[in-house]
């Protein structure tokens, strides 16, 4: 289609709009983060260039948080993802009781974060919650879902999974309602299985939404904080401490300049990824848009 | 075409909504005397709350409530202060003062129409730096030491007056099959496990900072830390997830015989939709070793200096720290928790006593209580305790490895 | 493609674990509004129990809550419209015309998404500052727009290209302007993205606690910081919070019931001519 001026009007308002409000602020922060500015102290501001930056190379605590985020979003996403597809194509079947069931699943995502979170820590309680009670019950318990390293970060992966899996199912339920059903019916006609529609038609029309859904979730996830915090607040000892729990930190402590350059560290390492992760499956495919 | 004519329909009410938005943020009028006031959410404010009308009657003055939460307040106040925010007054913890008296109208000219002697002295102490009053106390807040009276009397134990003692009776009450635990801490990255493990060591007489240097690596630091290791052994099993709250709910849920809580833990305990030991609960000074060290935590409240109404400022913060409200905040029917007066009139008088089971308790040891270091870095100096302590805890450091990190992150923050 | 009865029977097996996992802490969030903190932790766990209505009572009148549910649906409102408009133009931008650096500005818009919030805060702080509009609607509004839309234009360009061309081809000869294409043909055939949109754009608003903390304070403040208040210094109210987040889920799942008929199938081209 002719790359007709009328472009314009519809990118300007948005783009203009999106890239005043967010892009002078991430400028400004960027900016901040060469200085070595201590809320406390408002008249001792000084320009310390990549001071802020270079105490991270040397900083075990902020190496190890790098790897406890990646490891969480990791498992995060992909248990998220892959749930969220299988629930999509579940309820994409033309099932009459699926119908009223399906808003029954969102729920999740209307309950205020940290609600949530604090009703999963007494969910969770090993003394008195009621998990570890009906396993005790059935003799599988009770676990020490928060107290015990390894499976703190299970415990916050399943909290964060049982929030988000229904923005996963969402998207890609959504996704699959608008391929033409004429497709399907074609394939069906020629004799391909299930399996082959699935991976002939539904898995390469669906590739854009399901690399935004992880795109975006990625993003979130590395960035989660309200969960983590109100679960184990990054502990036991520094099992879950995630980058964000240190710029929370340095950010509460009124470490402006700090608190920026852990911003944009986080900032510079989610871009790269995601541009890693879209080249790898928008190239091969040839990218539609 | 419904859905066109329905989007057609959303942009013109997304108009509408941005034409009437400023009309709705109008700010509050300014008539009379209007007063902000930074302030923790929560009971304290249930508390507040019920009580402005009458303060707003008696002197004309309209209070702004601004409630934040408590794990944000302190930041917020401070990135409001030091960019010329627009607070009148403050409802501090004590530790932020140091840090935000830069930002706080000193008050000095000011105590001297207070009646100060009616204060216990230690909770004037927690609004002063350096010499200079900016904040007066509202709520006072100190460790204390909470035991079950009918598992001590079945046992035939008295109160633990020592920590030795505490070790004993601990060990002695605790019996896992039953899910009966001896005492209850935390050992978690929480704030409160750090806070713990330093009251251990003031005991046997460390100091966190001593001469500008971090000084908790030393023989009585090391004999504290070994104490609370000790003691942990004694505690419900998964104290490295527990929280402020876990520990209020061992005891309130009859599992642990003694606990270490703060007195703005204690009140629910003696609630009985909270608490199935309610009226079974004794109250006493935290332990002593060679000396006897209960942390002191209160709310104080200061005047921003930039404020333009600093006589009706300080007119509110004298009746917050007044007798009439404290009298009224420590009979508030809240079963979560109250204000408590820093005032001996109120702590001492017998309406207060019947409703706070633990007033005697909170009045005895506010008169010994220990400060916590007064610098403008110590929230950043308490902040790497309680990640070394987490890791102490969490089996990533041993006590003296721990105790090195922390001494090298103090010095390394006072820049030493 | 007519599932058969297994089919049918299999899928609702499937779906009692999913369906417990997701809403048994619902349930318990639920039920714990309705009890005493100490029945909450009660052992064996209280399934059945009179209910008891003080949580309610005592949030309704501790807090001004109506005047915050007042604030938090008004921003959120705003904010699914203005993020649906603004995504709706740009995300068709994106799926139609093509310029030199597309791709780069698309990937630019993905990154005003990738910045921790908690970086940003700060200077949009003292830009709201700068401009009076600390605690005020617009403040929170502009905010939450920038933070639902990225999502939205990258959403609405995965819907918009599998729009037909030649429908809108079609369109256009019949006289119809590039922007009634698009209110008339592409909207309708995207409708299930749009719907997925709003309730993202709408829980964005309506969830958010960092930028609502810092920026309000009394006249605009939202209910995410009320709620937080909850979680005290000693420790969190739990029936309060639990009462509280009963009452705020009620508006968003008003708000999919109404939207949820258009998630479906069945706007087919005909449809949208006729």
């Amino acid at each position: 289609m002719a790359a007709g001026r009328a472009g314009r009007w519809f990118l300007l308002p948005g783009l203009v709009f999106l890239f005043a409000i967010d892009l002078i602020p991430l400028a400004y922060s960027g900016w901040v983060s060469f200085y070595n500015w201590w809320l406390v102290r408002p008249r001792d501001v000084r320009f310390v260039g990549l001071a802020n930056y270079a105490r991270f190379a040397d900083d075990p605590e902020f190496t190890r948080a790098v790897v406890v985020t990646t490891l969480f979003t990791v498992g995060a996403v992909l248990v998220e993802f892959l749930a969220g597809l299988g629930l999509a194509l579940l309820f994409a079947q033309p099932i009459k009781f699926l119908r009223p069931i399906r808003v029954l699943l969102l729920l999740p995502l209307f309950v205020v974060p940290v609600v949530g979170a604090t009703m999963w820590r007494v969910i969770f309680h090993p003394e008195l919650g009621v998990l570890n009670y009906y396993l005790g019950a059935v003799g599988l318990g009770p676990l020490p879902w928060l107290s015990d390293p390894r499976l703190a970060l299970v415990s916050i992966t399943l909290v964060d999974a049982w929030r988000t899996i229904p923005f996963m199912f969402l998207v890609m339920y959504a996704g699959l309602e608008v391929l033409p059903a004429e497709l399907f019916e074609a394939a069906a006609v020629d004799g391909a299985s299930r399996w082959q529609s699935f991976r002939h038609i539904t898995v390469p029309l669906l590739t854009y939404i399901m690399l935004l859904a992880i795109l975006i979730r990625g993003m979130d996830a590395f960035r989660e904080f309200d969960i983590i915090f109100v679960l184990t607040g990054g502990g036991p000892g520094t099992a879950t401490q995630t980058i964000q729990i240190l710029n929370y930190r340095a950010f509460g402590l009124g470490h402006m300049g700090e608190a920026n350059a852990i911003g944009i560290v986080t900032l510079i390492i989610v871009a790269v990824m995601c541009f890693v992760l879209m080249r790898a499956i928008l190239r091969p495919q040839g990218a539609r848009s | 075409m419904r859905i066109s004519r329905s989007f057609a329909g959303v942009a013109a009410a997304l108009l509408v909504v941005l034409a009437i938005a400023p009309a709705a943020d109008a700010p509050a009028s300014a008539q009379g005397k209007t007063i902000t006031l930074s302030m923790l959410a929560g009971y304290k404010e249930d508390v507040l709350r019920a009580n402005l009308p009458e303060f707003e009657k008696k002197t004309g003055i309209k209070i702004v409530v601004d409630a934040a939460p408590f794990g944000d307040l302190y930041k917020k106040q401070l990135l409001s202060l030091s960019t010329g925010g627009r607070y009148d007054v403050l409802f501090m913890d004590e530790p932020w003062i140091p840090p935000l008296s830069e930002f706080l109208l000193p008050l000095n000219e000011r105590m001297k129409t207070l009646d100060t002697a009616d204060f216990i002295p230690t909770t004037v102490a927690s609004g002063a730096f350096q010499g200079t009053q900016y904040a007066v106390p509202v709520d006072p807040n100190v460790q204390l030491l909470v035991y079950r009276k009918d598992l001590f009397e079945q046992k035939g134990l008295k109160p633990p007056a020592t920590w030795d003692e505490l070790l004993a009776d601990a060990r002695a009450l605790h019996d896992p099959a039953k899910q009966q635990y001896g005492i209850a801490v935390t050992a978690s990255s929480d704030i409160q496990t750090a806070l713990y493990m330093l009251l251990a060591m003031w005991s046997y007489g460390a100091e966190l900072v001593d001469g500008g240097k971090g000084s908790l690596n030393s023989a009585a630091g090391k004999k504290g830390g070994e104490v609370f290791l000790e003691l942990l052994k004694y505690t419900p099993p998964n104290v490295k997830s527990y929280n402020f709250a876990d520990v209020n709910k061992a005891v309130q849920l009859g599992q642990a015989a003694i606990a270490i809580q703060w007195a703005s833990g204690a009140k629910p305990m003696e609630d009985k939709t909270r608490s199935s030991v309610a009226g079974k609960l004794g109250y006493t000074q935290v332990p002593k070793a060679v000396r006897q060290t209960p942390m002191r935590g209160v709310w104080t409240v200061g005047i921003a200096k930039n404020s333009a109404n600093q006589d009706a400022a300080w007119q509110f913060a004298t009746w917050l720290s007044g007798r009439e409200f404290g009298q009224a905040a420590v009979t508030f029917p809240s079963a979560t928790s109250a204000i408590h007066s820093p005032r001996f009139s109120v702590l001492k008088d017998p309406v207060t006593k019947a409703a706070l089971p633990y007033a005697d308790a909170l009045l005895a040891s506010l008169q010994i209580t220990k400060e916590r270091p007064r610098l403008r870095e110590y929230a950043d100096i308490q902040e790497n305790l309680r990640v070394t302590a987490g890791k102490l805890t969490a089996g990533e450091l041993t006590l003296e490895a721990a105790l090195k990190e922390i001494d090298a992150g103090t010095n390394r923050i006072l820049g030493k | 493609m007519k599932p058969t009865r297994l089919r049918a029977t299999l899928t609702g097996v499937a779906l009692v674990p999913v369906l417990v996992w997701t809403l048994f802490p619902i349930y318990w969030i639920t039920t714990a509004s309705f009890k005493t903190e100490l029945a909450l932790y009660a052992k064996p766990p209280q399934w059945l129990f009179t209910p008891i209505l003080d949580n309610y009572s005592r949030v309704l009148t501790n807090i001004p809550f109506f005047q915050y549910l007042k604030n938090s649906l008004v921003i959120a409102i705003g904010t699914t419209l203005g993020s649906l408009v603004l995504g709706t133009l740009a995300g068709y931008g994106f799926a139609r015309f093509h310029f030199r650096a597309s791709e780069a500005v698309r990937f630019l818009v993905l990154v005003t998404r990738m910045a921790p919030r908690m970086v940003l805060v700060v200077p949009y702080y003292l830009m709201m500052q700068r401009l009076g509009l600390l605690d005020t609607y617009t403040g929170l509004l502009v905010a939450y727009v920038s933070f639902a839309l990225p999502f939205s234009i990258w959403l609405l360009i995965g819907f918009f290209v599998d729009v037909p061309l030649d429908v809108e081809e079609a369109a256009m000869i019949d006289g119809c302007s590039r922007l009634g294409v698009l209110l008339r043909i592409v909207i309708p055939i995207a409708a299930p993205g749009l719907v997925v949109a709003a309730i993202f754009a709408f829980l964005v608003s309506w969830n958010e606690f960092l930028f609502a903390l810092i920026l309000s304070g009394v006249e605009a403040k939202t209910l995410p910081v009320v709620i937080a208040g909850l979680n005290t210094d000693a420790g969190p109210l739990y029936g309060e919070m639990s009462a509280a987040a009963v009452m705020v889920m009620l508006p968003n799942i008003v708000m999919t019931l109404a939207l949820q008929r258009y998630l479906v199938k069945g706007l087919t081209l005909g449809a949208v001519k006729g």
